[in-house]
């Protein structure tokens, strides 16, 4: 599914200088993983979730995304790949306001040159377990409600890939499980799924773990996992994890 | 994303801040109505002003030959015209102009007292060749007019126009009756139809045609003229009879260029142009200060989706994350302003076409709405949406979408 080899990204600050945030990553997440990326905040792990996103383009190396290079693809090319093959969930849930639950799940759909498919955006806040709250403007909802909004808005265009950016960063620990749990759930039926976090807890729920440390790969190491999940399994695997 | 789905979102995103959205249509609704009332007004005026001319005229399809140069002004008469305008001049281009089939020829005056009984007025005379009701297209609405038999005889006899006869015959039938002008006995035959008001605003009812031949020998005792119509068999020939007719009057009076004319020969269509033309200065103003508005509407919406734009930098985030590229941001932005303006432009067109009807009402000139420039003021809404809209939609494309879901 994802093969990034040599990836660097150097950003250029004010004077001039380079500041590099990912200086050399390889690796391969194959179809159907559910991966964590963790990272310290400044660890390059958050360029490289937008170098998976295609939000981002490599300075160098190489990303194959189903088996296409997309490092050098065109704005225009890399907004079919986001449209088509990519779901985001976002920390802060980006969904937008003064609009219902079921408009925020159709935006993908918006994009795709074909009809939106209004009952295939209420079959899916169905399945995220909001289906009595589709016509509901999403700042009447709660933060886990409106996490889980923003998961069924990644799922409209049916992506074979999630990318997570700390989905559960905004919410309490039994929103966190539920949105967790949720995920998981979508892993089973196939998806894959790369979760960005620094919080082992959450990383326990994948299968495998890529440290980055400094823009580098530290570590890459299977998990794991855990297909139904708890308190007490979530505690053992966080204490594995450390 | 098509366009009617990139209208449809403009829509839904409007309606959800109307207050920004309805003052982003006010500067183009005001200068759109302002366009649509000027242009419309203007155009009642202009029409108007033919009618008046017509009125005056009797017809376009005719040729005028007035005493005096090209630099003579206001309506000539007996004491104010040169003595240049004889009856030969009239027979000749006649006679020799091959374009012309006839001439009506005019002796005008005013400050003579005309009485009835104990009445006493003053009203504006016309001695007028028997060929006049034919060439002006006038109508006689009681009694007969002038003939040429009366003319030849120069009977003492006159028509009376429609105010003159509520002036001196409020209450009895005046046909028949005995009048005089100057003193002088005249007999009534006839009440001409009414012509409503002239160019300059004033009733053209109130005068009495005599016949010319009476008038310069028994009335005024004066043998030139203060006015020509000349009549045309093909009126598109204008241009070309009064060519004509310039190059005889020239050869019979004698002028040789550069001497100024004695006598000026101009149609009712240039004098209508004139007429018009200063008006539309007037209105090109006005037009000016209209669009001025609408430009300044153009700038109010630049400036609040500019506005806009920051606001919404994280739902720029969200649609780029999603498979919104650059091109489909560019546009949606676009149509917005484009939406908004055109709706703005809708309302003006509402509002302009409510003070057209008001104006006539207040004005009791029938209304004229011009089409055109309603259809001219619906395009350029749209146009100023686009032009204004351009910078906010390009910066809406450039937000990096990576800062704005961070933020």
């Amino acid at each position: 599914m994802i093969e990034v080899s040599h990836l660097a990204r150097t950003y250029t600050r004010g004077d001039g200088t380079p500041v590099p945030a990912l200086r050399d990553v390889s690796f391969t997440i194959g179809k159907g993983e559910f991966v964590t990326i963790r990272g310290a905040s400044g660890s390059g792990k958050s360029s490289l979730l937008n170098i998976l996103g295609c939000l981002d383009t490599p300075t160098s190396g190489s990303y194959r995304l189903d088996g296409e290079d997309v490092s050098g693809y065109t704005d225009q090319r890399r907004s079919h790949i986001r449209n088509r093959k990519i779901g985001f969930v976002f920390q802060s849930f980006n969904l937008l306001p003064r609009t219902t639950a079921a408009e925020n799940v159709e935006i993908p759909a918006l994009y795709t040159g074909g009809p939106v498919d209004r009952e295939r955006a209420l079959a899916i806040l169905g399945k995220v377990g909001l289906g009595g709250r589709a016509e509901h403007y999403v700042t009447e909802l709660s933060g886990g409600e409106q996490q889980r909004v923003a998961i069924a808005r990644a799922l409209m265009n049916d992506p074979p890939l999630l990318l997570a950016d700390e989905p559960t960063g905004n919410l309490d620990s039994a929103a966190g499980e539920s949105v967790m749990k949720l995920l998981t759930e979508l892993h089973r039926e196939g998806r894959t799924i790369v979760l960005v976090t620094h919080d082992e807890g959450v990383a326990a729920y994948a299968h495998r773990e890529i440290l980055i440390r400094d823009g580098l790969v530290a570590a890459d190491r299977p998990q794991p996992g855990r297909d139904t999940g708890g308190p007490a399994a979530a505690a053992s695997a966080s204490g594995a994890g450390a | 994303m098509n366009i009617g789905r990139t209208i449809g979102l403009a829509l839904r995103t409007l309606s959800r801040n109307r207050l920004r959205s309805f003052l982003m249509m006010l500067g183009v609704m005001i200068g759109v109505a302002s366009l649509t009332a000027l242009a419309s007004v203007g155009e009642a005026t202009k029409q108007e002003t033919m009618r008046r001319f017509k009125r005056m005229l009797g017809t376009f399809d005719v040729v005028i030959v007035n005493p005096g140069g090209p630099s003579t002004r206001g309506m000539p008469s007996l004491t104010s015209a040169p003595p240049v305008l004889k009856q030969g001049d009239a027979e000749a281009i006649a006679k020799e102009v091959a374009l012309v089939k006839q001439v009506a020829v005019t002796q005008f005056a005013f400050d003579v007292d005309v009485k009835y009984g104990d009445r006493s007025v003053s009203p504006s005379i016309m001695g007028i060749s028997p060929n006049w009701t034919e060439v002006r297209g006038e109508e006689i609405a009681l009694g007969e007019g002038i003939t040429a038999a009366d003319n030849d005889a120069m009977a003492r006899v006159a028509v009376i126009g429609e105010d003159l006869r509520k002036a001196l015959f409020p209450a009895e039938d005046p046909i028949g009756r005995q009048i005089r002008i100057a003193d002088v006995p005249f007999q009534v035959k006839g009440v001409l139809a009414p012509r409503g008001m002239g160019p300059g605003g004033a009733s053209m009812d109130f005068t009495l045609a005599i016949p010319v031949a009476t008038a310069s020998r028994r009335l005024f005792n004066r043998d030139y003229y203060t006015g020509m119509m000349v009549q045309l068999r093909d009126p598109t020939q204008s241009d070309r009879a009064i060519t004509d007719i310039t190059a005889l009057l020239r050869e019979r009076h004698g002028i040789v260029p550069p001497a100024e004319d004695d006598f000026t020969v101009t149609s009712p269509k240039a004098q209508v142009a004139r007429v018009t033309d200063v008006g539309s200065t007037l209105s090109k103003v006005m037009l000016g200060v209209a669009a001025i508005a609408t430009l300044i509407g153009g700038v109010v919406i630049m400036s609040l989706m500019l506005i806009s734009v920051s606001e919404r930098r994280r739902e720029i985030g969200v649609r780029r994350a999603v498979g919104a590229s650059q091109r489909d941001i560019l546009a949606q932005f676009l149509t917005e302003a484009a939406v908004v303006s055109f709706i703005g432009g809708l309302a003006g067109i509402a509002l302009g076409l409510g003070g057209t009807l008001v104006a006539a009402a207040l004005t009791k000139l029938p209304p004229a709405i011009l089409w055109s420039a309603i259809g001219g003021a619906a395009l350029m809404s749209i146009l100023v949406g686009l032009l204004f809209g351009l910078q906010p939609a390009w910066r809406a494309a450039n937000v990096d979408p990576i800062q704005a879901l961070r933020s």
